[in-house]
């Protein structure tokens, strides 16, 4: 399963922190997977669940949320919101039958160019393994 | 009427978080600021940290919207590698003199592409990351450094000795390396002028009994703060010179206390913060930390302290008497204030060096005519109820130029000195 | 009108043409509908690809562009002005990341081409829901209301007040000084608190632009930045409560400290033991108008021999350290051997609390007169017909005891009953020891998290009168800079908006709004969101379970577009 497989991965990243640290991973040239298409938000709090679930919906094979630190958010609590609404969502999923390791939720600092490598290139293996998203052939909007 | 001092340009020296904020509170008043710094990046000591007390913030991340909005405010001219040479002149119309060195890279052409780095024949160490690793005699301090623009090391550029080497130019497809660009003097008019120098750390080489720079397993805080650092010559792994990681730490505090003969304030809660990070990294590390008395003032630090405790950590009052080898560990014997001694084993041993007044706080507190206090630090003019003025009317100390510090106080005082300069109360 | 779309694709030299096959790209451009322009430059950010940029949106009437070249956290805002100044609105723009999210971080040139064109494809879709947005300003007032006359708020008022900017001084007691007043000597160069006080009074006098409203209380704040009403209730001499309104931009929170109850601790004897004092009580015997004219004396009217200094005093049940006690405990013992030459004087501490420069030689000095420091913990004060004893325990668990005339207890500082009544009147947070807090603890001391509300001196945490004149003055610096006399405040422009239609007035928007830019309408039962305290976060848009809440930018359109062509 998820042999010759080509995910496609959304990240919503956050203005201040995590797109800066994607931004450092790239002045460092590290190789950051192509399957990963980036939307930058000012904000991780400004993740609607809606959103993510869209995507899912959609036909993404994996959603990658990633914000400021706790405590560091530029707009003070936007993030522990994103964290409270990501595990909701979580929960709302798995009444979906969607596995849950299709969604993930990460801290990447501004400085962090290396963790987010790490970050986006460990997500992408995941989401390679878990294979295709089943909701791409079983619902169509 | 338009009073001279009211709307005359202010000189701010320093590009740390103090000469950062006191920047931008003038230049968002609708004042024109010279900024200008020795080196050639913003952010002072600051950026070198991974993370800060006492809610271990990510340093870059926090001040980095700062150094955004600094870099991109139209009020604010910022000059780096630029020093003061003289200084006349009074409140409301001081002519200073400015030297700034040439970069040899247009901050214009440069995309901040780092491809001159590689061909540059010249490898020297990186004072930035305390030595730690290399750089190139074209260089960026450390990745995340702004401006995001290399500049050439006329110490160390073979160009500069006399050898032909052109290896960056022809690197560069953008032309913005310029051999021709020149150092310049500049005559800047101002109304008002920020001291904002910083602080350097006290240099531990001036001690003998701790085995600084003889003993591998002994480290300066600093060089374990970029150890620490996500951008850093490890990217943030925890190791010894061996590349394994350490199972036992001991932190002397104090280190240079008695030669400057002050509390620096900070080192208390630096420690603390280093033990809570490496905690967090290597949770079974075991860390002890000597000192003589925990210096946690105010209303968020004891907290703090309670919680690095309660973690594990081992607190010893006592005085490191000497640091040697003992096998593959280093010795750190000690002894109590009751006078019992003891020695602990461990395999890394972390220096906590007192604060001092920046290298050229002399020279430059002798061109601004404003004494400096015993310690080398420059003087308030009345100490307990004047803290930003100094004796000279129109100029201004902030931060750690004025004694050690830490953030919250040192913004405050950048601040107040935007207070004093925007005040109009006569 | 018909939608102009103009792509433009930046080679930044070699750093992106080396790896993006831009010929792909821009045949998959042209392709798109309404894209009447698609190029390639290779410098779009130099002078001459700004220049380019601006003339090929004039020429070609272009109503919306995309530029593909770095980050946009480097060129958003260098090509948002070109727009500008090509006579179109900044915000119809959207700039493409292929270079450090892009062309650096992919190997494989296949790939790199199509992940650009994916995104370049998302941008082109995005930014024909961008709408039209306007910089904004408001006029504001710079007044300032100052709460509470001690040093922070009488510094901060003189720092403030101008032609053209009133400060009006809110003082509870009758006098101003606060407690600074009351201190007969300040450390550590021993100056004259009184002396101090009535010299900043007659200098506030003397300023015709700070009104002082002494044995006034503000009873009620509304309002945000650049608009505060506040309602100020005042004694008159007849006793009668005289109301008044006051009209502001900024408020100052100068509410002070009160020290620990040291009743609370019975151990120590005070209250119950005569001859044991707290350090405001000592403070007071050394004024010349005090309880015995400044003598230092003991209940029975003889000066004692011997003291005891107590360090400490309630910090285990405050849970902080407050500072500034150590440092006034070294100024006790000069006040002590001033008056009284060779009194014995030992202080009981844990810790020395002596940060910076100068304040280490001012203990050494204590310790080299002859005070003894004997680090401890007191376990009781004793009292009994020869005095008091100081019963204590060393961390070595050695038990000593010290017979001694008076004893001097420091309590720890709190703040004072006020900061409650300011913090929920304003909505500023305290922390968990009460003190009002900060909007960052390092970033922004002085400033609360309400925007235009500043909190100084004790109130936001114990410290030193050096310190609160330092936070008096930046509080000032931050109102100066923010707050310009015939200038508007300029407002964020990518803000959020509540759409009436849509919204049932559930109120979740206001709960997470982290800068309270919400409030509700009783009459018309939504939420209005405040364009001035707005950050436009985007919490609002993301929790409003009706989608009332949006923003003026990155709307779920816009996102929901970029989502459709990644996922193509």
């Amino acid at each position: 399963m998820g042999e010759g497989f080509t995910p496609r991965i959304v990240g919503f990243l956050c203005n201040w922190c995590s797109y800066a640290g994607a931004d450092l991973a790239g002045a460092a040239k590290l190789e950051i997977p192509a399957s990963l298409s980036v939307i930058r938000v000012m904000c991780s709090g400004r993740v609607d669940p809606v959103l993510v679930a869209t995507a899912l919906l959609r036909g993404a094979d994996g959603v990658l949320i990633a914000g400021c630190h706790p405590g560091d958010c530029h707009y003070r609590e936007g993030n522990y919101y994103a964290r409270r609404r990501f595990a909701l969502l979580k929960k709302t999923l798995e009444t979906l039958g969607l596995d849950t390791k299709r969604v993930m939720l990460a801290w990447v600092s501004a400085s962090e160019g290396q963790r987010f490598g790490e970050v986006a290139n460990q997500f992408a293996k995941q989401i390679t393994e878990l294979g295709p998203n089943p909701m791409k052939t079983k619902i169509s909007l | 009427m338009t009073d001279k001092k009211e709307s005359a340009p202010v000189l701010v020296i320093g590009a740390g978080v103090a000469g950062i904020e006191a920047s931008l509170l003038l230049a968002n008043s609708g004042r024109k600021v010279y900024l200008i710094e020795k080196t050639s990046y913003i952010g002072g000591n600051v950026i070198k940290f991974e993370e800060v007390f006492p809610n271990m913030d990510c340093a870059t991340c926090m001040i980095a919207p700062k150094q955004q909005e600094l870099l991109a405010n139209e009020n604010i001219e910022l000059l780096t590698l630029s020093q003061v040479e003289a200084v006349s002149g009074a409140a409301g119309d001081f002519s200073v003199k400015i030297k700034q060195k040439a970069r040899y890279i247009d901050l214009v052409n440069c995309i901040g592409c780092n491809a001159c780095f590689d061909p540059c024949p010249v490898e020297v160490d990186n004072e930035f990351e305390e030595g730690l690793n290399k750089r190139k005699a074209v260089y960026i301090p450390c990745a995340g450094a702004l401006p995001n623009v290399p500049a050439i090391d006329t110490e160390n550029c073979v160009r500069f000795k006399g050898q032909e080497c052109q290896a960056c130019q022809e690197a560069c497809a953008f032309e913005a390396i310029d051999f021709n660009q020149q150092d310049k003097e500049l005559e800047l008019k101002v109304g008002a002028i920020v001291v904002a120098t910083g602080f350097n750390m006290f240099d531990i080489g001036k001690t003998s009994q701790y085995g600084y720079k003889k003993l591998g397993g002994v480290y300066s805080a600093m060089e374990i703060e970029r150890i620490c650092a996500s951008n850093g010559p490890t990217q943030g792994e925890i190791t010894l010179r061996s590349g394994e990681a350490p199972k036992s730490v001991a932190i002397i505090n104090c280190v240079g206390r008695e030669e400057k003969g002050y509390c620096s304030a900070v080192c208390c809660m630096a420690a603390l913060k280093l033990c809570h990070f490496l905690k967090n990294k290597l949770p079974d590390l075991k860390i002890t930390q000597f000192y003589s008395d925990l210096c946690i003032p105010g209303k968020a630090y004891q907290h703090f302290y309670q919680e690095v405790k309660d973690s594990g950590v081992d607190f010893i009052r006592a005085e490191v008497t000497g640091v040697s080898e003992s096998g593959k560990e280093l010795a750190v014997k000690y002894k109590t204030d009751q006078g019992k001694g003891n020695t602990l084993t461990a395999d890394m041993v972390i220096l906590n060096p007192a604060l001092e007044p920046g290298a050229d706080s002399a020279k430059l507190a002798g061109m601004l005519n404003i004494p400096q206090s015993r310690e080398g630090f420059f003087s308030e003019k009345e100490p307990d109820l004047t803290p930003v003025a100094t004796a000279q009317d129109g100029i201004f100390i902030a931060g750690c130029a004025q004694g050690p510090k830490d953030i919250a106080e040192t913004i405050a005082e950048a601040e107040a000195t935007a207070g004093r300069i925007l005040s109009r109360s006569g | 009108m018909a939608k102009r779309l103009g792509v433009y694709v930046c080679e930044c030299g070699t750093n992106i043409a080396d790896k993006v096959d831009v010929d792909k790209v821009l045949a998959v451009v042209k392709t798109l509908k309404d894209v009447v322009v698609a190029d390639r430059y290779k410098l779009l950010c130099s002078g001459d690809g700004q220049e380019y940029l601006k003339q090929s949106i004039i020429e070609n009437g272009l109503t919306h562009v995309v530029v593909a070249a770095c980050s946009p956290k480097q060129h958003e805002t260098t090509f948002m002005n070109v727009c500008e100044r090509a006579g179109l609105n900044p915000y119809l723009f959207q700039l493409v990341n292929i270079r450090e999210q892009c062309a650096w971080v992919t190997p494989d040139g296949e790939a790199a081409t199509d992940k650009a064109i994916r995104q370049i494809r998302a941008a082109i879709s995005r930014v024909q829901y961008h709408t039209a947005l306007e910089k904004k300003g408001m006029e504001c007032n710079t007044d300032v209301l100052v709460i509470g006359g001690g040093i922070a708020g009488i510094k901060a008022s003189q720092v403030l007040a101008a032609p053209d900017r009133k400060v009006y001084l809110v003082e509870k007691t009758a006098s101003l000084g606060g407690k600074t007043r009351r201190f007969s000597k300040l450390f550590i160069n021993m100056e004259s608190g009184p002396a101090l006080i009535a010299g900043e009074i007659e200098r506030l006098q003397q300023n015709k632009n700070i009104e002082v409203l002494t044995e006034s209380e503000a009873e009620q704040i509304l309002g945000f930045l650049g608009n505060f009403e506040a309602k100020v209730v005042s004694k008159t001499e007849d006793k009668e409560a005289k109301e008044q309104n006051l009209n502001v931009g900024a408020v100052v929170l100068a509410t002070g400290f009160d020290l620990f109850d040291a009743k609370g601790l019975p151990q120590y004897g005070y209250g119950t033991l005569d001859n044991v004092f707290t350090s405001l009580d000592f403070e007071e015997m050394n004024l010349a108008d005090g309880p015995t004219q400044g003598k230092i004396l003991l209940k029975n009217g003889q000066p004692p021999k011997s003291a005891a200094i107590i360090h400490c005093v309630g910090r285990a049940e405050k849970g902080y350290c407050s500072k500034v006690c150590c440092l006034y405990s070294f100024k006790f013992d000069r006040m002590l051997q001033s008056q009284l030459p060779g009194a014995k004087i030992a202080h009981f501490y844990s810790d020395l609390c002596i940060p910076g420069k100068a304040n280490q030689k001012f203990y050494e000095d204590s310790r080299e007169s002859g005070v003894e420091f004997v680090r401890s913990t007191v376990t009781e004060i004793a009292g009994g017909d020869k005095g008091l004893t100081v019963k204590y325990e060393t961390e070595s668990g050695d038990k000593g005891d010290l017979a001694v005339d008076m004893v001097i207890l420091l309590p720890a500082m709190e703040p004072s009953s006020d900061a409650r009544k300011f913090a929920q009147m304003l909505n500023i947070p305290q922390d968990d020891k009460g003190f009002l807090a900060e909007e960052h603890q390092l970033l922004s001391p002085v400033a609360s998290a309400v925007e235009g509300v500043f909190v100084i001196g004790c109130a936001r945490g114990p410290q030193s009168i050096a310190e609160s004149i330092v936070q008096a003055e930046a509080a000032a610096g931050k109102i100066l800079s923010a707050l310009v006399p015939g200038r508007e405040l300029e407002l964020e422009v990518k803000t959020s908006q509540i759409l009436e239609s849509f919204c049932t007035g559930c109120k979740t928007c206001i709960e997470v709004c982290p800068y309270g830019a919400i409030t509700f309408d009783e009459d018309r039962q939504i939420s209005v969101v405040n364009e001035v305290l707005c950050h436009g976060c985007g919490n609002c848009a993301a929790a409003c379970p009706s989608g009332a809440a949006r923003l003026k930018h990155f709307t779920f359109p816009q996102i929901y577009q970029e989502l459709e062509e990644v996922l193509r």
